[in-house]
């Protein structure tokens, strides 16, 4: 369980104000406060653990050593129905299972009011590529930072999901295998998730809620599109990449409960 | 079609400032789409064309400080009088004398493409720049230091406020700035330019005009509009050289039908970006079109468009071709090869 402070990751300090369209809110809460997405890496039933072995689906065993994804454009929704948009020169975070702090995103400026789900990216989204460099900021300089590694250099992007460890298989022994997924040619592969909030996040100035998010790292490639690493140990490209964000990434996160202190 | 772009033409006012003004410097270039080309690729509208964003992205291009041996910049392996291709090389060689696979493509008009490199890596002008700069067999840089440097280096820190308003030195402006240089770099003054708009100097020869209902008849499917490239992706039917078995766009997409599919190149300035293909394998035009004739080979993937019925390539005679050749030398542009405001010194 990580339990550390914010690593917001300003992609740029540009103060666009916050695209809020809020119509009345339920309760007479006013002002801005903040609010915590805990992101807490899990394999299946157990807490991750990083160079430990699991066991997937298809029998294959493997030790993940290295997990980050990128988490982007979050939009909260209130008990009324009207959200709030994180602005987007804000709103590329990397997740990294090795810097503890980078799994805590904290979202300032939020309007008051008792939220019921957020809906976040997983990845660069279309709308930003299209936009090209425009908007990016420092983006491709975090990226790069040597601990996150995140640039995509050869398909002048960014890697979405990496996912990466060794495997033991019917014909593998402790094998290095990587998982990275990100845009492939004009095929996007950004992936979004909603997830309901079991109790409401009450955002006052006085109150952060911490929305704690299981986020089940054994379905990038034991979901519903299973990855044998039999087929080949390195899945960059092509319809895998595709089948993991189209169909197991957005399933899994679950926003698990919330703390309002 | 004519299509005319427009930048906002308010001349600075307070435009005579002198080379130590660190202000932003609003110095828009009115930069017009020729009317023989097809519209604007790029949003210009996002990265508006300044001089003082061009003058960034020129010092930028022509740095070697960018790689990490200090010595390789993007003008290394494009270099102008080449129409910004790596004249006479098969492969580049980047640091530590590393080699790539694949020829070096010409810069030119790239704000009317869609797709960059052989493999569309890149299908944005502004985001293609990252892949040269960061490989570690061209110019194996890294963004961190380069920003760094930049930040530390004088006549950046004031390029770069004279650029943009209130702008960082950031990669994001790092890739604007490039991206307007690129933009300036278009060919639109060729002889078959002048041809085409009805304008002096325009003369073509017989042969020329002939070689030109030729290509039209022959080869425009794939190398359309003015810019001669539909900016598809096609397997021309080289035979596969299994030391490197390039895959081309699978590289990128890793789908299997697209295998062996590299990007229809433009053909302006052709006569001047030898060798030719991906893989710089062929030297002369000559080359190229004979193995259009007679070359053609049923790989994976081949296009369609170069098999009627099982007969590979494309019907030439030794004159058609001679003809067609004396027409691509029409799209020779001396003026882009040799303005003094795209090069280096």
């Amino acid at each position: 369980m990580k339990k550390i402070f914010l690593a917001v990751l300003a992609i740029s300090t540009i103060a666009l104000t916050s695209c809020s369209n809020d119509s009345k809110d339920d309760t007479t809460a006013t002002g801005n406060g903040s609010l915590k997405l805990e992101f807490d890496n899990v394999y299946g039933a157990a807490d991750l653990a990083l160079n430990t072995e699991y066991t997937n689906s298809n029998g294959e065993k493997v030790k993940p050593n290295n997990v980050i994804y990128i988490i982007s454009n979050v939009v909260l929704t209130k008990a009324d129905g009207s959200t709030y948009t994180v602005p987007k020169s804000s709103s590329y975070f990397f997740v990294n299972e090795t810097d503890e702090a980078s799994t805590l995103i904290t979202l300032p400026n939020i309007p008051a009011g008792d939220y019921t789900k957020v809906k976040f990216g997983i990845g660069v989204d279309q709308a930003q590529y299209d936009a090209g460099a425009d908007g990016q900021g420092d983006l491709w300089t975090t990226a790069a930072l040597p601990s996150l590694g995140m640039t995509w250099s050869w398909a002048s992007g960014y890697k979405f999901v990496k996912f990466e460890g060794t495997v033991t298989s019917t014909t593998h022994t402790d094998a290095p295998y990587k998982v990275h997924t990100g845009k492939t040619g004009s095929i996007y592969n950004y992936a979004e998730a909603t997830l309901d909030f079991p109790n409401n996040a009450l955002v006052r100035t006085n109150i952060t809620p911490q929305v704690h998010i299981m986020a089940d790292v054994k379905k990038i490639i034991d979901g519903t599109t299973v990855i044998n690493f039999e087929e080949g140990l390195d899945v960059m490209g092509g319809t895998k990449v595709q089948q993991i964000m189209a169909n197991n990434v957005p399933t899994m996160f679950e926003a698990h409960h919330v703390h309002n202190d | 079609m004519k299509k005319i772009l427009l930048l906002t033409a308010f001349l600075a006012i307070a435009g005579c400032s002198s080379d130590d003004d660190t202000e932003y410097q609003n110095l828009p270039i009115d930069y017009q789409v020729p009317s023989n080309f097809p519209p604007l690729v790029y949003d210009l509208s996002r990265n508006p064309l300044t001089e003082k964003g061009f003058e960034l992205g020129k010092k930028i291009f022509y740095d070697g400080r960018l790689s990490s041996d200090g010595t390789i910049s993007c003008g290394f392996c494009h270099i102008q009088s080449d129409a910004f291709t790596h004249h006479g090389h098969t492969f580049s060689h980047g640091v530590n004398d590393a080699s790539g696979t694949r020829n070096a493509p010409p810069v030119q008009n790239m704000a009317y493409q869609s797709q960059f490199f052989w493999d569309g890596a890149s299908d944005h002008i502004e985001m293609l720049s990252m892949a040269p700069i960061s490989s570690e067999i061209e110019m194996n840089g890294n963004i961190i230091d380069i920003i760094n440097m930049m930040k530390n280096d004088a006549k950046y820190k004031q390029l770069y406020q004279q650029a943009f308003p209130n702008a960082p030195i950031d990669a994001e402006h790092l890739l604007k700035a490039l991206g307007q240089f690129m933009t300036v770099l278009t060919s639109s003054n060729s002889r078959f330019d002048k041809y085409r708009r009805g304008e002096t100097g325009g003369a073509l020869t017989v042969a020329e005009l002939a070689g030109y209902s030729l290509f039209n008849a022959k080869c425009a499917t794939c190398h359309a509009t003015d810019l001669f490239t539909d900016n598809t992706f096609r397997n021309n039917g080289l035979t596969i050289n299994p030391q490197i078995n390039d895959v081309g766009r699978y590289r990128v997409t890793q789908i299997p039908q697209d295998k062996f599919k590299f990007k229809v190149p433009s053909l302006r300035n052709i006569e001047k970006t030898a060798p030719y293909m991906h893989d710089g394998r062929f030297f002369t035009l000559e080359a190229v079109l004979n193995h259009y004739q007679s070359g053609v080979g049923n790989t994976e993937n081949l296009d369609p468009i170069l098999n009627t019925n099982g007969t590979l390539g494309i019907a030439l005679t030794t004159e058609e071709k001679a003809k067609i050749i004396a027409f691509l030398k029409t799209l020779t542009d001396e003026e882009f090869l040799t303005n003094p405001k795209f090069s280096e010194f």
